[in-house]
């Protein structure tokens, strides 16, 4: 399954260090990532793109607990689907 | 003020009374700052050993811990300690030094980034980047620690924001409440309550997390109300009362056999602050194979990790067990496992002259007094603690159980002894982890604190040798200790007297002898190297595949 994951964070230098090491550790394969500020330094807007055979909650559910992280939003398409 | 004044007046916003740490460079303005505190400051031999100090403090007081360590060496020193309090779920708050903000990145002396290390080992982390910004960071840090699952939260100072002006007026702090958790909802209160009265074969499977939300009382009740067989983890030993006559002790690799038959044999599992821990499990897809399964934690991420449950409650568990209490009706399952209880009973007949470590641990816990704090290393002789010792509460049984950190026992008993000065605080190492934290007898030494050690000792790293015995074809790789030191000699070079003991017969005296001295004492006690821990679940068994002394 190939699931993208667009998660708003407080604006802390750390925080995409914090989102990848979890997302390493959990075992999860990063496919793609972008980052943008949001307006005012009102936090930042990282999309992870994941691939995994594994639950995606394993992994959702240990990136919300990060203190950083204010909202987290899931998508999710099997691969097949993704590369017809 | 300047930013380490604050550091200090805000620990004692927080009723920080204790804190254990070791100076270095780029945190001698809180050094400064201490010394005019009347926060009392601790100073370890290591900041390992600080750290654990405040894990020991916080776990036998339920406090947040507090420890500190200066940039570089002392922040890495403190890496074991904080992964030791996250796996542990233990509040605690690291402050440590930083280079100048000027300096940093430049790989300045003693700099090191330790916000990068900590972010596998800590509940959270920060690095503070403006005085401004730092009153904030630490009441925020507190909170932290201990809301919702509690864990270790490490903030970094750098020096030119500790000698920063900063002004004087402090917030106040916002106490922590549990009202924010979720609200379970009615239909499945009802649902675990149908579960519950359904079952013939209910257990209550009962971890940790039910003594951090406080609900030692609410489980008591629960267990009464809705009476059902219990077990617990390593980390939940004392949650239940000693005189319930359905508590069939610890579960898993070295459980009871009591407790892991009934548990392999229920139909209902009530996992209550538990994590399914391999530990515990065993080979995860056959424990509790035909059981339907209750899990209610504090942590989101802890459901639907390792077994999917039928019914999941996310909240309080001091507001969910009453809600869920329902009568059972299970007396014959109840009869079956009192029959278990009494089948596989601990025996302690032990032939010949030598010192039984589990007879040893059982006369420890008969004679030390009521409310007495028992800190343990890694090893065999921190299963033997568990499997014979018994305890009123779980913040009298410190033993480091995810990370498994040996060198844990001396530095924790030195906190809680500092955090219950009036009880009775033990330390229970082995030969091998006590050398790991040693230089703590400077610690005792220094303020004087009356923590008993008990020294088992085999000469070996006794459970890594038990494990090349039975799975390793008897190589004994680097597992020999019969080189130890004269423990005895070494803690008389701390001013610490002891004795040392190798026969049965002299195990009542020194005990006595240990107990009626005033001040830190050391019992050597030297065991056969051969004595292993039973019953024991081998790697990838099922937990009834346990073998036993007799069977091995």
């Amino acid at each position: 399954m190939n699931h993208v994951l667009t998660i708003q964070t407080r604006n802390q230098a750390v925080v995409l260090e914090r989102l990848l090491q979890v997302t390493r550790y959990r075992g999860f394969q990063l496919a793609g990532l972008e980052m943008k500020p949001l307006a005012e330094h009102a936090g930042l807007l990282i999309i992870l793109s994941v691939v995994t055979d594994k639950p995606i909650h394993l992994l959702t559910n240990q990136l919300n607990k990060l203190v950083d992280v204010e909202q987290l939003e899931l998508a999710s398409e099997t691969l097949t689907a993704l590369r017809a | 003020m300047n930013g380490a004044d604050l550091v200090m007046k805000v620990l004692e916003q927080h009723g920080v009374d204790s804190i254990f740490g070791y100076p270095g460079g780029a945190i001698m303005p809180i050094y400064d700052a201490i010394y005019h505190s009347p926060i009392k400051h601790y100073l370890c031999r290591h900041e390992q050993g600080g750290a654990f100090s405040a894990i020991g403090y916080a776990r036998s007081s339920g406090k947040v811990g507090v420890c500190l360590a200066t940039s570089g060496p002392g922040a890495t020193n403190l890496i074991t300690s904080l992964a030791d309090a996250m796996l542990d779920s233990v509040p605690m708050v690291a402050i440590t030094g930083q280079v100048p903000q000027a300096v940093m990145g430049t790989d300045a002396f003693q700099e090191i980034d330790v916000l990068g290390l900590s972010l596998s080992v800590t509940k959270h982390s920060v690095l503070v980047e403006d005085i401004q910004q730092l009153e904030a960071t630490l009441h925020e840090a507190f909170r932290i620690a201990q809301s919702g699952r509690p864990g270790p939260v490490l903030v970094d100072i750098p020096k030119n924001i500790q000698v920063a002006e900063v002004s004087a007026a402090l917030h106040e702090v916002q106490r922590h409440t549990t009202n924010d958790l979720e609200t379970v909802e009615p239909h499945t209160l009802t649902q675990a309550r149908q579960l519950i009265a359904a079952a013939k074969q209910p257990i209550a499977y009962i971890g940790g997390g039910v003594h951090m939300a406080d609900a030692i009382a609410e489980l008591q009740q629960f267990l009464t109300a809705s009476s059902m067989p219990s077990v617990t983890t390593l980390k939940a030993m004392g949650s239940v009362a000693k005189d319930d006559p359905y508590y069939l002790g610890m579960l898993g690799m070295h459980g009871t056999q009591a407790a892991n038959l009934a548990v392999q044999q229920c139909d209902l599992l009530i996992c209550l602050g538990a994590r399914f821990d391999d530990r515990v499990t065993g080979k995860l897809d056959t424990f509790a194979a035909g059981a339907k399964v209750i899990h209610i934690d504090i942590d989101p991420a802890e459901i639907n990790k390792l077994r999917q449950p039928d019914c999941a409650m996310l909240g309080d568990m001091k507001q969910i067990l009453p809600a869920i209490s329902t009568a059972t009706a299970c007396q014959p399952w109840l009869e079956h496992c009192q029959q278990l209880k009494q089948q596989h009973g601990w025996r302690y007949d032990h032939p010949g002259e030598r010192i039984y470590a589990p007879l040893l641990l059982k006369q420890l816990s008969e004679r030390m007094p009521d409310n007495s704090v028992v800190c343990c290393d890694v090893g065999q002789h921190q299963m033997w603690v568990a499997q014979h010792m018994r305890f009123d509460h779980p913040r009298n049984h410190l033993s480091s159980g995810g990370l498994g950190t040996m060198g844990f026992g001396l530095p924790a008993a030195i906190g809680a002894k500092l955090a219950r000065p009036h009880d009775t605080v033990l330390a229970v190492s082995g030969d091998g982890s006590f050398m790991m934290n040693v230089q703590e007898l400077g610690t005792i030494k220094r303020f004087r604190l009356p923590v008993k050690i008990v020294i088992i000792d085999n000469q070996r790293l006794g459970m890594v040798k038990q494990w090349q015995q039975l799975f390793f074809n008897e190589r004994y790789s680097e597992t020999d200790l019969s080189d130890n030191p004269d423990f005895v000699a070494l803690a008389a070079a701390f001013a610490i007297p002891g004795h040392r003991i190798s026969r049965k017969d002299e195990v009542a005296d020194a005990l006595e002898a240990m107990f009626t001295w005033q001040g830190p004492y050391l019992l050597h006690v030297c065991i056969d190297e051969k004595d292993n821990v039973w019953p024991l679940v081998p790697p990838g068994a099922a937990n009834e595949q346990m073998i036993t002394e007799h069977s091995s």
